[in-house]
């Protein structure tokens, strides 16, 4: 699935596959495009991220068995981020979920729509709609200290303030889209949801005052504040627990698909849990293992280059009693400290919005 | 339209900036603040001590002897209650004082002189029994958004023509557990508040302030001299946070743009704006985006400023201070300033974020006031607008236009069921369970994210009105819900939040239960109820025990007749004060040895109960629209203020002389019911008399709405609780009463009564479509 917005991408766009999408990569580079995310304000195109429709008088008891976390009472101003499992509890997608009048909009992650779309029209049941919208929408995003500026000059200064996972339906150039505060990164975040027909409308007049960052530049920033990105830490086998997404599912709930096996990894205790680390020279590949005290304690989920540390940044996935701040462990023979998250400290954080 | 003009004819007021209105007028344009040190060494234990006091010879020197046996809280209300009516020239003459009123707006539970908690509305019976005001009256408390509230239901009520004079106002004392709660909160400023340069936390303070509030044609006709204009109000729910504001401002934006639109007026005609200014980051940044919002380019060109820089924050006295003040702001032509303002930079809250607003900052202003915007926000997500303009002359008016309401949606959480399908078999069937708590088990009525962090009084709310909505079959784009108004009623609000707040504070000052301090103020849980559905439209909360209900249903019909509002839940909730943190398990063993309480008659006297009963009140145009089945018509209320034997009558000159087939009264199993019983028999001659006390206790305010829904049901079912132990009535016989649930024949007409013992009743026509 290539970005609806590619004709309008500079041509020296680096492009990558991510599942069953084709995504920029970056713009510019790693460094200027981290930058203006953690500095300014970043411009997001969310292409990879498929829209799926949940509509039909049994909507929402569909969406409540299908997804971890409770939407039963999730109203057309609210948005919230949830796991999607299979029945053995294993991660089939992480999800945003839109509240709507008619029912419930996702959002999935980068590059599994396709599996998301599949893995719900096969429960689909009597009273369910399920509709790729990803033909006629498409979303956009912007990320950074001063994005609210952006929302201000954009759309409404009204809406830069939202409280986080709030959704406003607006318009922008007469054209209606879903308009919310997300935000992926720590830094101040926000969602448009637009016709494609007007995406590159918004796209070129959003440039006007922010800047485009690709993937990589936002998949890093979600790192530094452990924002779980599936596609890297959904390793097969893991548990919901062991990935230490355990706020994306909600036990409390009495029914949904995966909860069984989640209770029992709640219950169980057992297994390996997931910390940040930093230290070493380069980046060990995922499946690295790591050592503490010369014995076999886990291995490397995922690591890269930080540039907001100007270090590698990764995440272990080892023993639990090893899943704490501050221990050295050993990654390919190079010490490496476990850090508490966030392991970069957002800028927004301490910037109000005016 | 033009409504009838509304005047404002006497202020008073009492508080740490000024004894009276000359004095405190004096002190805010000459920058005299009023915040010191508390001396009480009970404070020692806080690092934060100033707050706004009253000395004690304020007040004792204002009122006559024989008021000193009577609690502060009502010693304060008194001094700025006397000071307004001698001002209107109202302390003797005047209006017929069946029609004089008082609404009351308060944010705590205030002590009695012995401190213990007292009912919430008797510092208004105090000053109505002391000043002979027999008219409405109203216990409004949106926390620190009432006094403001009250002037706003003032005009109501003179719109409504239910009252030629209202006493308007509020107040509260400064409490030290109110104290703990917001030092627990971390929201004290050490030193004397700065709000909007130096937005670190607020400052407490005390006292009273009313407003005579009066219809102009009636003001000039007896010769007084209108100050000022009540030109209109506007109320919003955030329906966002228990305690912090809606970041956005929207909720303040909303509550100011309705308050013109009320007005007839425009941001463009606002000179000044009294803001809420408490000091905190939260609010005052809010603030500034509300001013943003409301006024765009010309923000900053629309001086606005907060006297809690000189007083402190009065809570549920704010508003009615600030009214004061805005009336004298309007009368001498000059803005009060903010004092302890700093100039520059701000520290990173409302100061540093609102650069481009003027704040008036420390000096007084002189310049062009016909127009004042009053602003308070609240614990519950409450805002309150008030619109106030200079006076003009006598002009055409039209009356309040009559609109038809309907009540469309029953929700009864109680121990016989949840739902009215539940209840209403338990009422065919005759059972009964007095005192039993509801059951919330089987389903869900909120995220779970919300309601696992709910007291149990905002569960039983929240599932009443869940449970009213869905039998209303109403479904609403989010864009009608913000318009959907919500009045919730209760008597004493909950008894768990105030008891574990207690408790906590007891143990350690220093480490209040924080959050059931927030809960602790009464109009929690109607802000956890627009939280949870998502009603952003006006929102007020009455507490006149168990008369609540009905004048919660008084609000409502106010807001469809004036136009604020096409739907309106009205929720009401109270618990027992079982011993606090148990589970308050149900006995039938804890019934007296006769069994269930015995309305009218003798028998078991009453039991306390718990529950919330939610109704939806929907103009008859809306609900045809949508295709909705009423249950009944609201053909009128009625309410009848004191104590005396006379007054459930006077509620009952409602029937106009027509009795209803069926009246659901008042009745607990107290020998006073006798009283009810005997003028429902005279004045409602041929109706079956009835009460809900066997099938659920005395649930105080819940029960009156029980009642009222009970009422609505009968109209089109035909069922009315049944009173089973009933055999020897103290008044008629029992051909009088409902003794089985299957009524004898259609009921075309039912009347619903509701009683706060020696305060106030009301009585609720509800007729069939």
């Amino acid at each position: 699935m290539a970005s609806v917005l590619a004709s309008i991408h500079p041509e020296d766009t680096v492009y990558g596959e991510v599942g069953d999408a084709t995504v920029p990569l970056r713009f510019s580079s790693l460094t200027e495009e981290y930058g203006v995310l953690r500095e300014r304000a970043a411009l997001l195109d969310l292409s990879g991220h498929r829209l799926i429709e949940i509509t039909g008088p049994a909507a929402v008891d569909f969406a409540q068995r299908l997804l971890a976390r409770d939407v039963e009472y999730l109203t057309s101003d609210r948005c919230m981020m949830s796991l999607v499992l299979d029945e053995s509890g294993q991660v089939v997608d992480q999800v945003v979920a839109f509240g709507r009048e008619d029912g419930i909009l996702l959002e999935s992650s980068c590059g599994a729509g396709t599996r998301l779309l599949e893995h719900l029209q096969a429960r689909k049941e009597d009273g369910v709609e399920v509709t790729d919208r990803s033909g006629d929408l498409t979303a956009l995003g912007l990320e950074g200290p001063y994005s609210w500026g952006v929302v201000g000059r954009l759309i409404d200064g009204e809406l830069a303030s939202l409280p986080f996972e709030s959704v406003v339906d607006t318009t922008w150039d007469d054209v209606e889209i879903v308009f919310a505060r997300t935000g992926l990164t720590g830094e101040y975040g926000y969602q448009m949801i637009v016709p494609v027909e007007a995406a590159a409308g918004l796209w070129q007049r959003s440039l006007e005052h922010a800047q485009a960052a690709g993937l990589d530049a936002l998949e890093l920033a979600m790192l530094e504040v452990r924002q779980p990105i599936p596609r890297h830490e959904a390793t097969p086998g893991a548990t919901v627990v062991e990935i230490g997404a355990n706020w994306l599912v909600d036990i409390t709930k009495d029914e949904f698909v995966g909860r069984d096996a989640v209770v029992e990894a709640f219950e169980n205790g057992g297994g390996r849990r997931t910390v940040g680390f930093t230290g070493c020279t380069g980046v060990p590949a995922p499946g690295t293992r790591v050592q503490a005290g010369g014995q076999d304690v886990g291995e490397i989920v995922y690591a890269v280059h930080s540039v907001g540390l100007d270090a590698t940044l990764g995440l272990a996935r080892v023993e639990q009693d090893l899943a704490a701040a501050g221990l050295e462990l050993s990654v390919g023979g190079m010490p490496v400290t476990t850090l508490t998250s966030p392991y970069v400290v957002p800028k927004s954080w301490g910037i109000p919005i005016i | 339209m033009a409504l009838r003009p509304v005047v404002v004819t006497g202020l008073g007021i009492i508080c740490a900036a000024g004894r009276d209105p000359v004095e405190f007028w004096s002190r805010l344009t000459t920058g005299q603040g009023g915040l010191t040190p508390i001396e009480d060494e009970a404070f020692a234990v806080f690092a934060a001590r100033h707050a706004g006091q009253v000395p004690d010879a304020w007040i004792d020197d204002q009122l006559p002897p024989s008021d000193a046996h009577h609690d502060r809280t009502a010693r304060l209300a008194l001094v700025a209650a006397r000071q307004a009516i001698e001002q209107a020239g109202l302390a003797e003459g005047g209006p017929d004082r069946e029609r004089f009123g008082i609404i009351l707006g308060k944010c705590q539970a205030t002590p009695d002189a012995a401190g213990r908690y007292q009912p919430m509305h008797r510092t208004g019976d105090v000053v109505a029994s002391l000043l002979d005001l027999r008219g409405p009256r109203v216990l409004v408390s949106t926390a620190c958004a009432a006094g403001g509230n009250a002037v706003g239901l003032a005009r109501d009520k003179i719109l409504t023509g239910e009252a030629d004079a209202v006493l308007a106002g509020g107040v509260d004392p400064l409490l030290f557990g109110t104290y703990a709660g917001f030092a627990g909160l971390q929201a004290l400023s050490t030193g004397p508040c700065r709000p909007y340069s130096h937005s670190d936390g607020l400052n407490l303070g005390e006292g009273a302030a009313f407003l005579l509030v009066e219809p102009l044609d009636l003001a000039l006709a007896r010769g007084a001299t209108p100050l000022a204009e009540v030109a209109g109000y506007g109320l919003s729910a955030d329906a966002y946070h228990a305690t912090a504001p809606d970041p956005t401002g929207r909720g303040g934006a909303s509550a100011v743009r309705r308050a013109l639109a009320d007005a007839g007026l425009t941001p463009g005609d606002v000179h000044y704006v009294s803001g809420h200014g408490t000091g905190t980051p939260a609010n005052d940044a809010m603030e500034a985006k509300v001013m943003r919002l409301v006024f765009g380019e010309r923000a900053g060109h629309v001086p606005t400023s907060s006297i809690k820089s000189f007083l402190g924050h009065t809570l549920g006295a704010a508003g009615a201070v600030e009214a004061v003040a805005s009336v004298l702001a309007l009368r001498h032509g000059t803005a009060p300033p903010t004092i302890g303002f700093e100039d520059g930079p701000g520290d990173g809250g409302g100061g540093k974020a609102a650069a481009d607003l003027d704040f008036v900052p420390n000096q007084a202003r002189p310049m062009t006031i016909d127009t004042v915007v009053s602003n308070n926000y609240a614990f519950g997500g409450n805002n309150v607008s008030l619109v106030l303009t200079r006076p003009r002359g006598p002009r055409e008016h039209e009356e309040l236009p009559r609109r038809e309401a309907v009540i469309t949606g029953l929700g009864p959480v109680t121990g016989v069921g949840a739902g009215i399908a539940e209840v209403a078999e338990a009422v065919a069937a005759g059972r009964q369970a007095p005192g039993r708590p509801p059951s919330l088990d089987g389903r869900t009525y909120a995220p779970r994210s919300l309601w696992r962090h709910m007291n149990h009084l905002s569960r039983m709310a929240i599932a009443a009105s869940r449970l009213a909505w869905e039998d209303a079959g109403l479904k609403l784009p989010r864009k009608a819900l913000d318009d959907v108004g919500l009045v919730f009623a209760t008597g004493a609000g909950s008894a768990e939040s105030t008891g574990g707040f207690d408790e906590s504070i007891a143990v350690n000052p220093n480490k209040p239960a924080v959050l059931s301090f927030s809960n602790v103020v009464l109009n929690a849980t109607g802000g956890a109820v627009c939280q949870t559905l998502g009603l952003r439209g006006p929102t007020t909360t009455i507490c006149n025990g168990g008369a609540s209900a009905s004048i919660a249903l008084d609000c409502a019909l106010e807001m469809i007749r004036a136009g604020k509002a096409e739907v309106v839940l009205v929720v009401a909730a109270d618990e027992t004060t079982a011993p606090l943190g148990t589970a308050q398990p149900y006995d039938e063993d804890d019934l007296p040895e006769a069994g269930a309480p015995v309305p009218y008659g003798e028998g078991a006297g009453p039991v306390r109960g718990s529950a919330a009963v939610a109704f939806v009140v929907e103009s008859a145009e809306h609900c045809a629209e949508r295709g909705g089945t009423p249950y009944a018509r609201v053909e009128g209320t009625r309410h009848a203020a004191g104590g005396d034997a006379g007054t459930v009558g006077r509620s009952l000159a409602l029937l106009g002389g027509q009795a209803p087939g069926l009246v659901i009264g008042a009745g607990t199993g107290l020998p006073e019911d006798a009283d009810e019983a005997a003028a429902v028999l005279e004045q409602a001659p041929g109706a079956l008399l009835t009460s809900t006390a066997g099938l659920t206790g005395d649930c105080q305010a819940a029960t009156g709405a029980l009642n009222i829904a009970l009422g609505a049901l009968a109209v089109r079912e035909r069922i009315a609780p049944a009173l089973t132990g009933l055999t020897a009535p103290f008044a008629g016989d029992l051909a009088s009463y409902v003794t089985k649930p299957d009524l004898p024949g259609p009921v075309r007409r039912a009347l619903a009564l509701t009683a706060a013992g020696g305060s106030v009743r009301g009585a609720v026509l509800l007729e069939a479509i």
